[in-house]
């Protein structure tokens, strides 16, 4: 399993896929960011939970999408190409492929999480002190935002790499998870919130402390969220092992 | 002697020295029968080919060989062990499926250590390949400004990189230059010499010829001749006769 994890590793440095998607995180965090710091009445920027919502939560929403979009690509990737056959020559116990590259892509979407909200948390103090508005975040507000979002972006990559083994097709894929957490989970959120604080993008903002009156306690959310990155994992497992590779 | 070793002995030895053995493999697609009833056996120190029109079911034959695919019924093993029960895999078989099962964007060395990482093979094992297949100059660039014949060698030496005692290659001439088709073929022949097994799909019936000792025919999924070559002479037959005689043509 050790030898599997470190070939699944450099599959990750060897190809500019991963350097890309890191590059694009970092570049639309500090955009986001100060964008929304520029536009959001100064009402809604006083408040701590103002600022971690509308401002620097920008880190933990994108981090996460983003480490989806790596986990999926981790094996969407291997199909579109055909690296799947010889992986799996290599390594025939499929199960052991899926773990391996689920191991991969939590440690990958753990540093896309530290990236993206330690990015925003430097962005939103430079936006807020250009406002001339006071930070009322302090050190525990940041920590569970950059721990927070470092944990939600690791269990979102395996999302990705679960809903990835089971959908195989990339643009497929793609397109499912911006729509689910562009589109499908803003909806949920807002007119079912009752539902919508359980959908897995929600669970990975209440990790970071996003929202507290709308979304779960971060311990909650983080038990949820880790339920479905298992399932996600196991259900790509299955679909890997069951399938036949052509 | 080590475990693998002693194993594997035991093991040809109760398979009356069968590399390969395919009992009656069938595999359907819902109405489609890809392959009926295929049975064949490969003995070391042989250089076996895989003939058939396009969709015979030489691709899906050598697929659930190497444990990518289920058969619907029947079985194929190595050594007497299904592909994926094989403990050490790349020691004992060497796979090309198709030449171009590569990430554009990753490096012919990166390729292949990713796969000497995951087999747990040392990274000399990479600098070996490379050079044995000449790729040494080319191994730092991406795979995306490799030529097909360039392709081609890359897979081959990923086959080769666990040094394994059988090779199965899917059409491994297509793309390379006399110089290359020559070499693959000395290559195939020194490898059965020191007593590896060989079995190549191939459409180029004159390259077969001079490579092989033995043909598989399949047609529509149907194996109509497994026969060593001289056989074939015997009745004077070219391969090309044979193969056509046995085939239906009407390839898709």
């Amino acid at each position: 399993m050790r030898a599997q994890l470190s070939s699944e590793l450099l599959k990750l440095r060897s190809t500019r896929t991963a350097a890309g998607l890191l590059g694009a995180l970092l570049g639309l965090v500090v955009t986001a960011v100060v964008l929304h710091g520029y536009g959001v009445p100064s009402a809604n920027l006083e408040t701590p939970s103002g600022q971690l919502t509308f401002l620097v939560g920008w880190g933990e929403v994108l981090g996460s999408l983003f480490a989806g979009l790596l986990g999926a690509m981790s094996i969407t990737e291997e199909i579109r190409h055909g690296t799947i056959r010889p992986t799996l020559l290599v390594t025939p116990r499929r199960g052991r492929v899926v773990a391996s590259k689920g191991l991969a892509a939590l440690l990958a979407g753990l540093v896309f999480g530290l990236v993206a909200t330690s990015a925003a948390v430097v962005a939103g103090r430079i936006t807020l002190a250009a406002r001339g508005l006071d930070v009322t975040l302090d050190g525990g507000d940041y920590g569970l935002l950059i721990v927070g979002g470092a944990g939600a972006a690791a269990m979102w990559a395996v999302i990705g790499l679960g809903v990835g083994a089971t959908i195989r097709s990339q643009v497929p894929t793609i397109v499912g998870i911006l729509a689910w957490v562009l589109f499908v989970e803003g909806m949920l959120v807002d007119n079912l919130p009752g539902l919508g604080r359980f959908a897995p993008g929600a669970l990975g903002q209440s990790l970071s402390g996003l929202r507290p009156d709308t979304l779960l306690a971060p311990s909650i959310g983080a038990a949820l969220l880790a339920l479905y990155a298992l399932a996600a994992l196991a259900a790509g497992s299955v679909m890997t092992i069951r399938r036949d590779v052509v | 002697m080590n475990d693998h070793e002693s194993f594997e002995v035991g093991a040809l030895t109760a398979l009356g020295g069968s590399m390969v053995t395919v009992n009656n493999v069938t595999k359907r697609f819902g109405e489609l029968v890809a392959t009926d009833d295929v049975t064949f056996s490969l003995q070391p120190g042989t250089v076996t080919g895989f003939l058939g029109p396009n969709g015979a079911g030489k691709t899906t034959t050598l697929r659930m060989l190497l444990g990518l695919a289920k058969p619907t019924s029947g079985e194929a093993l190595i050594l007497g062990r299904r592909y994926a029960e094989l403990d050490e895999p790349v020691r004992r078989v060497g796979a090309v499926l198709e030449s171009n099962d590569f990430h554009p964007g990753r490096s012919g060395r990166n390729h292949l250590r990713v796969l000497a990482l995951a087999a747990g093979l040392p990274m000399s094992r990479v600098d070996a390949v490379l050079e044995l297949v000449a790729l040494g100059s080319a191994a730092a660039s991406a795979v995306k400004t490799y030529s097909l014949g360039m392709r081609q060698r890359l897979g081959l030496a990923a086959a080769l990189l666990g040094e394994p005692q059988l090779l199965v290659l899917d059409e491994p001439a297509n793309g390379l230059d006399p110089a290359g088709v020559r070499w693959l073929r000395d290559f195939l022949r020194a490898f059965a010499r020191a007593g590896g097994t060989v079995l190549v799909s191939s459409h180029v019936l004159a390259e077969v010829a001079q490579t092989v000792d033995r043909v598989l025919i399949i047609d529509r999924g149907r194996l109509v001749a497994d026969s060593v070559l001289d056989e074939l002479a015997g009745r004077g037959q070219t391969l090309e006769d044979a193969y056509l005689e046995l085939t239906t043509g009407a390839s898709s």
